[in-house]
């Protein structure tokens, strides 16, 4: 991936995050206390039953953290600027700080994408799928960066079966 | 042989002394001498100029924390701060002005920090106010403007050093990072002339031997700091003509080949100034953190003339054994000063009134956290040769969080004293060991090698290799529920007793640890109450292959024997194995190798190498997701349940606890959203601690993660898995209504199609939900 394609998408950081946020607003509280037990409810029945499955997009507060966004911008100067070790590096101080955070590692993908690195960057995609359950145009993203690993790995069938995937989760 | 030859030469000598030497004779000694001093300089010369040039200190890796990052939101109180700031030597002042001085109003704080050469580059300093509020960081702005900041990265504490063989220890600096003050003042404390003699100062020597005359005995030298350094670099301290007439030599060749700042720079990172045990404290950079525990470019112009005062003798002006001394000596070379007016009569007025400001002397162990330290330098070992380590000057940047290892180290050692009280044992009977980890990063936060933090022995979490009992449970469900067509949380387990003849002959009787047999039990109840028999059971279902196959996906490398009895966790690992392994399950299927190091930086701060974060998926996300579920009813209503004593209810946890035959072994592995924590409690001889998991290592778990907040969810959610409500008896479907139903998570597809009696009317079940469609469209 040519850099500058790399930073279109580093640019468009802050448009993915303020939407996580919006979304997310309701959920960012710690879990519901605990319903008394035999009291059945749809959050919490007793101790240790499943949260209700809506909270998958629990997402905390420092998803929109001031910080994150600091970090993404040094990030894209310093791969701008040619350094990608230290933009992975920045990447990383981000993902210390909001370790949940999907846009996060799928730019840490990205960079190692970038670095000459497929392979690491198609696990570091998968991650990044893996934290966005129902975010289907993360997950696109995601697997079209691993449709461009696996073409790197000259692996054409895995990355038009990607680019497939890439496609229809772009279009749900 | 020897003898003779000698007697030979006297008689020629006697010979040549009873003839009246003629004229061309003389001048030919006289040649042979010239000849002989030449050869000699020239080869005094070249070792001048080949130890000089190549002079290379051999410095010692430095190894640091993580450092600490200051934002809006950040989980530390303003007393955990200030054990940082503590620890990184910041000075509490009224009203900040420099680098390292901070003042505090309750839970305001204003700081001006440090700068930093970090991997990236040089952090600079920032003039900031931050202020604290229930265990959190609420704001962070300028100091001067008042503009809100997003992000500032302090300095990092200084853990310990990696030193070569022969302890010499220094903080190298270059001239222009040292404050002109100190030069101008060693100068003319030590050598007036420096600027205009050529390595030796006659004027000086006639100037010594005076005052020596007069006082019948050795007041003064009249060394230059050039002979001085020549003196510390290549010879040795014994006082002989010989040797001073080689250090006048050598001077004026030093002189003659360098220039005079690359001489002065030399000298203030060579002079000796100090000693701490068997560590020798040479040039003023070091020495600055050993009396003031500050840099040099941060002291006051009373610590600059005391470092300068003991320049004469370090020993004798030693200000922590000899105050007197020292302050008397420090005040002479501030009246000097003064007399040369590098400093005002005021500004000497205020210095000559301060005390010497000297830091405690604490003969602490060189290395804060030994067994973390110990892991660094394992880790270290795999890329670079051990006299780079110890020589190279390395700046080593771990992942160590100071404030978890503080934490770590107090409740594991106030919990082992606890339990021996409890249990009426001697004291130090038991021990210990603990490891904590990022969950996502796989960063080791803290670790514990024993009891005593302090001691720098046997590592524990590393080295001691024990079984692990129920802890591998988790892998043995997890191949299970890789299987949906076969297993899922609701199938029943036959808990009813076993036995099993393997073929040799050898015959199986496992035992649950309560000594009774429960029937048939859901599954996720079968690990959460940690039941042997049907673990043992479902494991001679699957195979022991399939097992180890799985074993393997988590990160297990040690051999694996193919019994029956590894099921039941008959395998030994290291508290740090069995993190990596726990690893997996809490990164949510991916595998994430254990760090301890970020970064290494070469003694010039450039960038050497950087330990990435990586990860490689292992475990589905489905079935990581049940096996997680499992071990969070493991601490809800399982083994594990005491946890919740003490954490609050709405804290996401899952674990698993481990306990071993005579109860010689109690384990405890556990996570939140954010942390990993592994404990492990025995003795070192082997015998039984009479504790199981939960009576022992689960509580200094659970001390530890009190301490923390992590609000987040275990594994939040993953496509691929639905939810129905079950009746845990029959293990078939239930709905809300029915007593003891519990929602459980199936892989779309294999939850079960039997309806439980307890459903009145058997009307259609609704579809499960998919929330994660209504949420994002």
């Amino acid at each position: 991936m040519k850099l500058a394609s790399l930073f279109r998408v580093l640019v468009a950081v802050q448009l993915p995050l303020s939407i996580h946020g919006c979304s997310t607003a309701p959920s960012q509280q710690a879990p519901s206390p605990v319903v008394e037990q035999g009291q059945p409810s749809i959050n919490y029945q007793a101790p240790g039953y499943q949260p209700a499955p809506g909270a998958a997009t629990v997402v905390t507060a420092s998803t929109q953290a001031p910080a994150v966004v600091a970090l993404l911008q040094q990030a894209e100067q310093q791969a701008n600027a040619g350094d990608l070790e230290s933009a992975a590096a920045s990447l990383e101080r981000a993902i210390r700080i909001d370790p949940r955070n999907a846009v996060l590692w799928h730019h840490l993908a990205t960079v190692r994408l970038s670095q000459g690195e497929p392979m690491q960057a198609e696990q570091l995609a998968s991650k990044s799928n893996s934290l966005a359950p129902g975010n289907y145009a993360q997950q696109s993203r995601n697997w079209l960066l691993i449709a461009q690993a696996r073409r790197q790995l000259n692996n054409a069938s895995g990355a038009a079966a990607a680019e497939r995937r890439a496609r229809e989760l772009g279009a749900r | 042989m020897v003898k003779r030859r000698k007697r030979g030469r006297k008689k020629t000598r006697r010979k040549v002394a009873k003839r009246r030497p003629n004229r061309s004779l003389r001048v030919r000694i006289v040649m042979l001498l010239a000849i002989l001093l030449a050869g000699y300089v020239v080869y005094l010369d070249f070792q001048v100029r080949h130890q000089f040039t190549g002079k290379r200190w051999s410095l010692p890796a430095r190894v640091y924390a993580r450092p600490l990052e200051l934002y809006t939101g950040l989980e530390l109180s303003a007393e955990q701060f200030v054990t940082e700031l503590k620890a990184l030597h910041y000075r509490p002042v009224v009203s900040p002005r420099e680098s390292g001085q901070f003042s505090r109003n309750k839970n305001e704080f204003h700081l001006i920090s440090r700068p930093f050469d970090f991997w990236d580059g040089q952090q600079a300093p920032g003039n900031v106010r931050v202020s604290f509020s229930a265990g959190k960081l609420t704001r962070l702005t300028d100091g001067r403007s008042g503009q809100a900041l997003s992000l500032l990265r302090l300095d990092p504490v200084l853990v310990g050093s990696f030193y070569p063989a022969h302890n010499e220890d220094r903080v190298l600096l270059q001239l222009d990072e040292v404050p002109v003050s100190l030069t101008d003042a060693l100068i003319v404390i030590e050598d007036r002339d420096f600027f205009s003699h050529h390595g030796v100062s006659p004027a000086a020597i006639a100037r010594a031997l005076f005052a020596n005359i007069r006082a019948a005995g050795v007041v003064q030298g009249g060394s230059t700091l050039t002979q001085q350094l020549v003196k510390n670099f290549f010879l040795s301290s014994e006082r002989s003509l010989t040797r001073k007439l080689n250090e006048a030599i050598m001077s004026l060749l030093l002189e003659w080949h360098y220039n005079k700042d690359e001489i002065l720079e030399a000298y203030l990172n060579e002079v000796y100034l100090g000693q701490d045990g068997n560590r020798a404290i040479h040039g003023f950079g070091l020495a600055s953190y050993f009396y003031f525990e500050r840099p040099l470019a941060e002291l006051s112009i009373d610590q600059t003339a005391l470092l300068v005062a003991m320049v004469k003798g370090p020993s004798y002006y030693n200000p922590r054994r000899h105050p007197e001394r020292a302050t008397a000596r420090r005040n002479l070379v501030l009246d000097v000063m003064t007399e040369l007016e590098l400093i005002t009569v005021e500004e000497s007025a205020r210095a000559r009134a301060r005390k010497l400001g000297v830091s405690d002397y604490q003969r602490k162990a060189i290395n804060t956290f030994p067994a973390f330290l110990d892991l660094v330098r394992r880790q270290l070992q795999r890329d670079y040769r051990d006299e780079d380590i110890t020589s190279e000057g390395l700046s080593i940047f771990t992942t160590l969080n100071p404030q978890v290892q503080w934490q770590l180290e107090r409740v594991l050692g106030a919990r082992l004293d606890g339990l021996e009280r409890e249990r009426k044992l001697k004291a130090d009977t038991l021990q210990g060991a603990a490891v904590v980890t990022s969950v996502q990063g796989g960063e080791v936060l803290a670790l514990a090698g024993g009891r005593d933090p302090a001691f720098a022995g046997f590592n524990r979490a590393l080295d001691a290799h024990r079984q692990v009992g129920s802890l591998l449970k988790p892998a043995v469900y997890l191949t299970a529920l890789e299987q949906p067509q076969r297993y899922t949380l609701a199938t029943l387990l036959d808990d009813s007793p076993l036995t099993f003849t393997a073929r040799n002959g050898v015959v199986w009787k496992p035992g649950n640890y309560d000594r009774k047999n429960h029937g048939d039990v859901p599954l996720y109840q079968a690990l959460a109450h940690s039941y042997n028999v049907s673990t043992a059971r479902l494991g001679l279902d699957m195979g022991i292959e399939p097992i180890i196959k799985t074993l393997r996906r988590l990160g297990v490398e040690q051999q694996l024997n193919p019994y029956p009895s590894l099921v039941l966790g008959a395998v030994e690992m290291s508290p740090l194995q069995v993190t990596h392994m726990y690893q997996t399950f809490a990164g949510g299927g991916f595998r994430t190798p254990l760090r301890a190091i970020n970064a290494v930086l070469a003694a010039d701060k450039t960038p050497l190498q950087r330990y990435q974060l990586s990860v490689q998926s292992a475990i589905e996300a489905a079935p990581n997701y049940l096996i997680n579920t499992a071990m969070r009813f493991a601490v809800r209503e399982g083994t594990g349940r005491s946890i919740y004593q003490s954490l609050p209810a709405s804290q996401d946890v899952a674990g698993k606890t481990g306990t071993t035959d005579d109860l010689r072994d109690s384990w405890f592995a556990g996570f939140t959203g954010d942390h990993l924590g592994v404990v492990w409690i025995g003795r070192d001889d082997n015998k039984s601690t009479g504790l199981t998991g939960s009576s022992g290592a689960l509580r200094v778990w659970r001390d530890l993660f009190t301490q923390f907040n992590n609000p987040g969810w275990v594994q939040p959610a993953v496509e691929g898995v639905e939810y129905h409500w079950i009746d845990p008896k029959s293990g078939s479907l239930a709905d809300a209504g029915c007593q003891d139903a519990v929602q459980l998570p199936f892989i779309t597809g294999s939850g079960p199609v039997k309806q439980a009696p307890c459903v009145k009317e058997k009307k259609a079940l609704p579809d499960p939900v998919d929330w994660f469609k209504e949420l994002f469209q």
